[in-house]
């Protein structure tokens, strides 16, 4: 069930450079996040900009629910200015998160850079659902850009570092550094980040037969299934399904059902 | 104050408040039931319905503007079947008033969809989207050229899709032309019972970095609150010259937009890109026609058609 709530900010903290998490107070909302599902923040009360912003629900705990961003432009620099007791109004939650999968051996969630943002929400629930204590690959630029590691630590999860600049963990693009974990018909691969690695993280699990459920982006005006404006390319056949909806089918899709050879959604 | 009639009478359909949705931002109607009781509305206009489902364009098909939006849909939607087997029977069940939208190839293609719909009740009234800019290969030439850009051809239209069906017909326009007046007589002539106006104005968003156009069609409609004054405009140019009613729209986000283009001529208006920003703007606006209406002590909210002090 999705909510449009006016939710207390109770905090936004800087936690690496241009890069902040917010919590926020929002019952229903927090109630009703599955991990991998996203919303759309007001990032301002004016006209300018219209569109509201698409952020994946980092965690979600009892009344409250965060959302880790990085500032890339007008929206999210209004974002970061928003203070603790500020109300922000939220639509969420929306699309269909991580399909949670029993029957699998090993579960990888592999983050480059912002992409880590829904992937703590679901190391927490596979852990809590007895499934499995995952093992985490982050991949970011360099050390300072590393999100979330303690936080994964302290879930009891295996971290394994990638930088572009070897300024933490290995120098190595994060599906080569995935390959060095040798996974099999048996891992499922959960991958959020840029597109380029996640086709070449798909592409990975297709050698090595595993599962890749991957959590995509698209610009959005709606964010909930009326404009059609968010749709990716897929490889089905059938004309009605070549197009899917990045809100309502997804974000998460079986990777195996995206055609990464159209180019990005997102400029 | 309980006694305010929010009726009109948009050229033959019997709407209870003077606000419905614009076609394409609202999907087929339903999908926001939960967010509000949609049946609130005078009307739900629903997407473009063409005769086969169509995929639509490429991505990416959103770039924001500066208080608006470029979209390039390219008109996907689930075609004439899935809508009459899988949305209408939900719409006749939550007791919605339904103007269907349409869009064919051919004036033929037209006439069927309209045809079809009065046929199997799939419409309390006909909206003939004469004016999508995002349908044609914008490579191909220097710009789509679309029948509301021709007088003649919206006549013919309109005569071939009036011919086939007896229910309120409204023909879309372009805002992509020198006069409106001209197209918007053409309908009029042709026989529509109402305009409606305005669809997306051409626009393009170019990403300095990359060089390259934000859309992958190039070129795509622009909407939401910065297209308003040119819409109130057109609707103000066609709603003088015109013995049809106009239903308007164009960057309506507020209660006091809504009654701008009332004052400029319009029966009726649509909510469009604001519902993306707020999926109940369409009823806010309901409600604050309401509370206008009481503040300046109108009993009747026709009162305010056309009532342009100048
Ligand atoms: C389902 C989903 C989940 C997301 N989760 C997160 C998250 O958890 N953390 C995070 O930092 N970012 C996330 N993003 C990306 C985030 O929405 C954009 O970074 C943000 O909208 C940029 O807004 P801006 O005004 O700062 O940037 P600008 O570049 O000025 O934005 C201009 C326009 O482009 C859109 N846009 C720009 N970049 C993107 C993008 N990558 N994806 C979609 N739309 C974009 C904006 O929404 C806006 O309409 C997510 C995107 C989607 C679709
Ligand atoms: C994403 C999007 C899709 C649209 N699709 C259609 C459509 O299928 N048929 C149509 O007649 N108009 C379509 N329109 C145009 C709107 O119905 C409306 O005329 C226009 O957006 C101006 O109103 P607004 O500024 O309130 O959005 C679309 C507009 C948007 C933004
Ligand atoms: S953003 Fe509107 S349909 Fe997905």
């Amino acid at each position: 069930m999705t909510h449009l709530l006016d939710c207390t900010v109770l905090s936004n903290a800087e936690v690496a450079p241009e890069h902040r998490r917010m919590i926020l107070r929002g019952e229903a909302i927090a109630r009703d996040t599955q991990p991998g599902q996203f919303c759309m923040l007001e990032s301002n009360p004016g006209l300018i900009p219209f569109l509201r912003r698409p952020m994946s629900i980092e965690r979600s705990e009892e009344d409250r629910f965060s959302v880790l961003y990085k500032i890339v432009g007008e929206g999210t620099r209004l974002l970061s200015k928003i203070q603790p007791g500020d109300t922000v109004n939220v639509q969420g939650p929306l699309g269909k998160g991580f399909p949670i999968q029993p029957g699998y051996e090993r579960h990888i969630l592999v983050g480059g850079g912002i992409g880590i943002a829904p992937l703590p929400g679901l190391a927490e629930a596979l852990i809590r659902q007895n499934i499995a204590t995952p093992e985490v690959l982050l991949a970011a630029r360099s050390r300072d850009m590393l999100l979330c590691e303690e936080d994964f630590k302290s879930l009891g999860c295996s971290v394994l570092l990638t930088t572009d600049d070897g300024s933490a963990g290995m120098k190595a693009f994060a599906a080569d550094a995935l390959r060095e974990m040798k996974p099999h018909e048996k891992t499922v691969v959960y991958v959020c980040g840029p597109m380029i690695m996640m086709a070449t993280v798909h592409r990975l699990c297709m050698e090595t037969g595993s599962l890749c459920l991957a959590s995509l982006e698209a610009h959005m005006a709606c964010g909930d299934s009326v404009c059609m404006g968010c749709v990716v390319e897929t490889t089905f056949e059938e004309e009605f399904r070549r197009m899917v909806r990045v809100c309502h089918d997804g974000p998460v899709f079986d990777s195996r059902h995206i055609n990464w050879n159209a180019g990005a959604p997102v400029s | 104050m309980t006694d305010i009639s929010l009726k009109v009478n948009l050229g033959g359909l019997v709407m209870k408040n003077p606000v419905t949705v614009a076609s394409g931002t609202f999907g087929y109607g339903i999908e926001y039931d939960h967010y509000f009781k949609v049946s609130e509305l005078g009307a739900v206009t629903v997407k473009s319905l063409s005769l086969k489902p169509r995929p639509g364009n490429k991505p990416p098909r959103i770039s924001e503007t500066p208080a608006g939006l470029l979209n390039a849909i390219g008109l996907q939607n689930v075609g004439i079947e899935v809508y009459l087997k899988e949305k209408l029977p939900l719409l006749r069940e939550k007791n919605c008033t339904i103007i269907a939208n349409i869009y064919g190839f051919s004036p033929e293609e037209y006439a069927e969809l309209a045809q079809r719909l009065e046929k199997e009740g799939g419409a309390d009234a006909i909206e003939a989207n004469l004016s999508c800019p995002n349908v044609h290969d914008a490579k191909a030439s220097c710009g789509p050229a679309l029948v509301a850009q021709s007088p003649e051809s919206v006549a013919e239209y309109t005569r071939i899709i009036r011919s086939a069906t007896s229910l309120p017909l409204y023909i879309k326009l372009s805002p992509n032309v020198a006069d409106i007046r001209e197209p918007a007589l053409a309908a009029q002539e042709g026989g529509a019972d109402a305009v409606a106006l305005i669809n997306t104005l051409l626009g393009m968003n170019i990403d300095v970095e990359t060089r390259r156009p934000c859309l992958r069609n190039l070129v795509g409609g622009l909407s939401g609150p910065a297209i308003r004054p040119v819409a109130v405009k057109m609707v103000w140019d066609a709603a003088r010259v015109l013995s049809i009613p106009v239903l308007g729209m164009g960057g309506i986000s507020s209660p006091e937009d809504a009654i701008q283009f009332l004052l400029a001529g319009a029966t009726a208006v649509a909510v469009g890109s604001a519902t993306f920003r707020r999926p109940d703007a369409a009823l806010q606006i309901v409600k604050g026609l309401h509370d206008y209406c009481a503040r300046q002590g109108i009993d009747d909210i026709r009162q305010l058609i056309g009532a342009l002090e100048s």
